[in-house]
């Protein structure tokens, strides 16, 4: 019964291709101005060592996300190779502080079958409430008898929900109505109009009264979660390895079901091997639901497949780590349509993307006979439309299969090794050993460590060193990490605070420099968002560009500016700093003194790393506001000025964000917006945002 | 190159011994200068900068009943209740407005009509992505990309037109995305900016903006021998020339009427930055909504609302730029087309080829462009679609060639043999 079940789901989910709805538009993106990074650097004159608070400050900007107040005295007094050696065994710190953070990000703990029902799709909630007569009563008749109501052809000019079918939009992640996807099938599409406000409505309630919630909601918890643990954990080497294999192995989270699969991709695939073997890695990523969604693997099938012998595993329960695809053949029904062919986009991008490397090695024939190799590796019920029916068990839906029946069986030939007929799912098993071994992935992945820890352009040199430290120990990351930080190059001072930090890490290291607090609402994703780098959000395998020019821009460099200003006068909803505790230094004992305050933040964000004219352009800055008096509030600074009403109302609108009722958070959240626009700018906030928004911050 | 340099640097000098800094944004001398030394095709003595505006329909618009085969029975046999009546058929309004005997426009279309008889719009039809898919992620990433069936291009194809032709300092408003988001089409090496809205394009600090500015010109102004120096120096220079440009009080000419929602202002805004000189040379915004799988409608209905939207952006924009309208070409795409007969929701499901439309420039307009593959059952796309007979890079090709000048297609289509010999000659 099972099989069957299993069968028949498959077919159904795998038929056509779909229609993807999406939550937000095409990855935002910037260009960027050719900027040489060597050029990139202050030319003030630097010591041919860094000092050790220089060294401290380096590996928490490099390793992590940056400094928190105190956090270079502590690295410098550990020493900081022990902190690096520490950063290198994440396992044993402990972590129980920012772990707690997370407990409200319920995503989090859910597998990938629970995700899909407990966030369902709206258009495919609303088939199943008719199929349950839950519908209300007219409207069921009105989908029976296909009848045109004259509504539905008037309010298609409404605000597009789809962002793959509808125009680029702002991001919405709590929009109820507004955030319907409306993802349609080729074949049979329901016929239902998501835009007829009744159907909004019934579905809305439906949601409600069932405890379910829109899927966006899956997308902004597992960024609400990277935000969280970049900005809290003591494991910032972790954080940055996770930032880099995601990116390495990029996915895009509004492609169809990995919306939900990518919190299992994150926690099961990611997390687990960040300073693993690079083989195991290599490997769950290719097992991964979300990596064959993605990559299209998983509707890979051999034109003339395998009937052979039927296996079967046991499936793999959450958490496990199973070395190999449990193996499942369902049992196509006879009316069967025959399925699509072979889809070498998986194959490619497996040898350009995660291994060798555009310039590997590998020829156009290797990945026609890769992909045949990779043939029947797919999921089970990716979309949740078999559990959806009632025909599936929840927790199979959203997992990975071999399904032997879909697989070429026949010998192939990948890179000058033989794989001989026969060899089932260890035929892809070979193609990632052979790639694993191969000296072009040493190299390749070697040069993107460098890149991403020491430089934008490494040096041969480097590289062939960290390639050898990678071969030497089987592709050990950890290992091969430790012969990169413990390089010249990476301890150089000419790569001090050269490398241009993406917007992520931009805004957490705000945060951190600031000793702020956030909840990770989704506002601050939103600033990360308009930088530039939306998380989960880079449509293209080859996730974003890691160099300055990518990254500094025009348009981009506004943003890092008005990220800075809304930060610093608390206008991100969710996310708070409290500047009292750098201006109350400086005005100890009297009047505020306007150089001390400048030190003061400057040591707090820049550990005292400001050049003269920097520091010059601030003074007179201070000393220009203060003769406008409409310009700023000048009058006896108190620790708070900056914030006041106005960080109260942020603060309730971040609360409310919290709680279930979102559509008050956004209404609180637009006043708390009002409010702090029209609160003035105090020194101390000025200063802040000048320092945050200045070109020795955007460099790590 | 060697006077292009001198008058950069000249150029600089004049404006400071004006003693006016932010009289003419260095980046507009720059532009200038670079538009002249770069001697595109027509135009360049004058100056003038050519623009494209390349606008995409997403979620794939059906192109049978924008651009309407009406002298084909197939098509109302195909479609008993999508097709929209012969011209004459029906009262106007309500039938197709006749281009040439064979194909009209759908009626919601009419305001494309009098560029159509000037000869300044031209159609091609039965175009599109050589790749099969039928995924809208995987259509609208091949049609940005320019690499129809490979995934792992990095950047777009209007960026990479501009990385092709490199401008040592470009404006910033060199490629403008009037989109929240940089577009897939837009991303790349070269620089490009996302605004959603132009009023935004400022420093936000409430009253103390201005203040606050200043403060930002004078940190990024001292950080001598940073290369950020310069991005800043930009990005001051395209703020406060935004505020002269003063968009919040643009009036549209000539009558202009753009529909008030985010795809027309966004045609308004582009026009503003044409007007405004700002070196605007590749545009790009998108509109949404032509998934119509259920209730398609005919003459009237879902894709006659969309389409009446569309079409009334284009001629807006085609008014309100007037005469300019000879240095800008308006190119339009959508990632597929849609089924040939219509579902059983009264809707169309994903199809294959689709038509473009080109206003402007040197557009050799009134003409249907393509070998048209008929309707007959046996010519259709896997048995459903219109078939496809021109490759897209075919059309966006002429179009960086013949308008924007560029003279290597093969770094703007990787992998794909462009040639002039290929080109349908929409372009003069």
């Amino acid at each position: 019964m099972m099989k069957k079940m299993i069968g028949r789901s498959f077919f159904n989910s795998a038929a056509p291709r779909r229609a993807w709805a999406l939550a937000l538009s095409c990855a935002m993106l910037a260009g960027a101005l050719p900027v040489a990074s060597a050029q990139m650097r202050a030319s003030s004159a630097k010591s041919q060592r860094l000092t050790e608070d220089q060294r401290a400050a380096h590996v928490l900007n490099r390793l992590g996300f940056g400094a928190r107040p105190g956090d270079v005295e502590r690295v410098r007094r550990m020493g900081v190779e022990k902190y690096v050696e520490q950063q290198l065994q994440p396992a044993q710190i402990d972590d129980a502080a920012a772990e707690a953070r997370l407990r409200n990000l319920e995503v989090l703990k859910l597998s990938s079958g629970e995700l899909l029902a407990r966030y369902p799709q709206p258009n495919f909630l609303l088939r199943r409430m008719q199929r349950e007569g839950k519908l209300p009563s007219d409207l069921a008749e009105l989908r029976d008898n296909r009848k045109t109501p004259d509504a539905a052809s008037n309010n298609t000019s409404a605000k597009q929900p789809d962002a793959m079918t509808g125009a680029t939009a702002n991001p919405q992640p709590n929009a109820m109505p507004g955030a319907m996807p409306g993802a349609m099938p080729d074949a049979n599409p329901p016929a239902i109009d998501l835009n007829r406000a009744e159907y909004r409505q019934a579905v809305a309630d439906f949601y409600r009264e069932n405890g379910l919630q829109l899927p966006q909601r899956v997308t902004a918890q597992l960024q609400a979660s990277r935000i969280l643990r970049a900005v809290y954990s003591e494991r910032q080497l972790q954080e940055s390895l996770v930032d880099f294999w995601t990116n390495h192995f990029n996915i895009y989270a509004p492609k169809g079901a990995d919306r939900w699969l990518l919190v299992s991709y994150d926690r099961d695939v990611i997390r687990p091997r960040t300073l693993g073997k690079f083989r195991d890695l290599l490997v769950a990523t290719a097992q991964s639901p979300a990596m064959l969604f993605y990559l299209d693997n998983f509707q890979s099938v051999a034109p003339n497949p395998n009937a052979g012998g039927v296996r079967r595993d046991q499936m793999p329960q959450r958490g496990q780590q199973a070395q190999t695809l449990p193996q499942r053949a369902p049992a196509p029904p006879a009316t069967a349509r025959p399925r699509r062919g072979i889809n070498e986009n998986y194959a490619r991008e497996l040898m350009e993307l995660h291994t060798l490397g555009v310039d590997g090695g590998y020829t156009q024939k290797d990945v026609q006979e890769v992909a045949r190799c990779f043939t029947g590796w797919t999921i089970i019920d990716p979309r949740g439309y078999g559990r959806l029916s009632g025909a599936m068990k929840a927790e199979n839906s959203g997992t990975s299969y071999f399904n032997p029946r879909q697989h070429d069986d026949g010998e192939k030939n990948v890179l000058g090794h033989k794989i001989p007929a026969g060899g089932g799912i260890s035929d892809g098993l070979a193609v990632l050993d052979i790639l694993s071994k191969h000296p072009s992935t040493a190299k390749f992945v070697a040069t993107k460590l460098a890149r991403k820890f020491v430089m934008d352009e490494p040096t041969p040199e480097l590289v062939s060193r960290v390639a050898a430290a990678f071969t030497k120990s089987d592709g050990d990351i950890r290992e091969t990490l430790r012969a990169l930080f413990s390089s010249p190059e990476f301890n150089a001072p000419a790569n001090y605070r050269a490398k241009i930090k993406t917007p992520f890490e931009l805004a957490v290291s705000a945060v951190r420099a600031l000793g702020g607090e956030t909840n990770a609402a989704p506002a601050l994703h939103q600033w990360i968002a308009r930088m530039g780098e939306p998380l989960y959000q880079y449509q293209a395998p080859t996730g974003y560009p890691d160099t300055a020019e990518h990254w500094v821009n025009t348009g981009a460099l506004l943003e890092r500016i008005n990220f800075a200003l809304a930060l610093v006068s608390n206008r991100i909803p969710g996310t708070r700093v409290d500047l009292s505790r750098f201006s109350g230094a400086a005005q100890e004992g009297g009047a505020p003194d306007k150089s001390r305050a400048i030190d003061a933040f400057a040591g707090a964000i820049l550990q005292g790393d400001i050049s003269p004219a920097t520091k010059a352009s601030l003074l007179k800055q201070l000393d220009a506001a203060a003769t406008n008096p409409s310009a700023a509030s000048m009058s006896a600074p108190a620790p708070n000025a900056d914030a006041g009403g106005a960080m109260m109302a942020a603060n309730a609108a971040a609360d409310a964000m919290d709680a279930p009722g979102v559509g008050g958070g956004r209404r609180a959240g637009q006043r708390a917006q009002v409010a702090a626009n029209n609160a003035p700018v105090s020194d101390a906030a000025r200063i802040a945002a000048l320092i945050l928004g200045s070109p020795e911050f955007q460099r790590q | 190159m060697m006077n292009r340099r001198f008058f950069l640097k000249s150029g600089g000098v004049a404006v400071a011994s004006l003693g006016a800094a932010g009289l003419v944004p260095s980046f507009l001398q720059r532009a200038a200068s670079a538009q002249g030394a770069s001697g595109i095709t027509g135009g360049a003595a004058s100056g003038r900068r050519k623009t494209l505006v390349a606008i995409f329909q997403r979620g794939a618009v059906d192109g049978l009943n924008m651009v309407v085969p009406y002298g084909e029975k197939n098509y109302y046999a195909f479609r008993p209740s999508l097709a929209v009546p012969q011209p004459g058929k029906a009262a106007a309004g309500e039938s197709v407005v006749d281009l040439d005997g064979f194909f009209g426009l759908h009626p919601a279309l009419a305001p494309l009509k009098p560029i159509w008889d000037a000869k300044r719009l031209a159609i091609i039809h039965a175009a599109g992505s050589p790749d099969s898919t039928r995924s809208h992620f995987d259509a609208q990433d091949y049609m940005e990309s320019g690499t129809p069936g490979r995934k792992s291009t990095g950047d777009g194809w209007l960026n990479r037109h501009l990385q092709s032709r490199p401008e040592a300092q470009a404006s910033p408003f060199r490629a403008v995305s009037m989109t929240q988001n940089l577009p897939r089409v837009m991303q790349g090496r070269s620089p490009a900016l996302a605004i959603a809205n132009l009023n935004d394009f400022t420093v936000r600090a409430g009253q103390a903006s201005q203040s606050v500015q200043g403060g930002f010109e004078s940190i990024y102004d001292t950080a001598a021998g940073d290369a950020l120096r310069g991005t800043g120096k930009e990005t001051f220079e395209a703020i406060n020339f935004l505020k002269k440009v003063n968009p919040a009080q643009y009036k549209p000419e000539n009558g202009a009427q753009y529909p008030r929602t985010a795809y027309g202002n966004a045609l308004l805004q582009i026009a503003q930055l044409i007007k405004a000189g700002v070196g605007l040379e590749v545009a790009f915004t998108d509109v949404g909504g032509w998934d119509t799988h259920v209730n398609q409608g005919a003459a009237r209905g879902q894709l006659a609302a969309r389409l009446t939207e569309f079409g009334a952006g284009l001629a807006a924009l085609y008014a309100d730029l007037g005469a300019r309208m000879d240095d800008v070409v308006v190119l339009t795409m959508s990632e597929f087309g849609r089924t040939v007969r219509e579902n059983g929701n009264r809707g169309t499901d994903h199809g294959h080829a689709n038509a473009m439309f080109v206003v402007g420039g040197s557009t050799r307009g009134g003409k249907v462009y393509g070998d048209w593959p008929t309707l007959e059952a046996d010519k259709l796309n896997e048995g459903r679609d219109l078939a496809l007979t021109t490759d897209f890079r075919d059309v966006f090709g002429e179009v960086a060639q013949k308008h924007l000048g560029n003279a290597d297609l093969n770094k703007v289509f990787p992998g794909y043999a462009a040639s002039p010999a290929k080109f349908r000659g929409v372009l003069g």
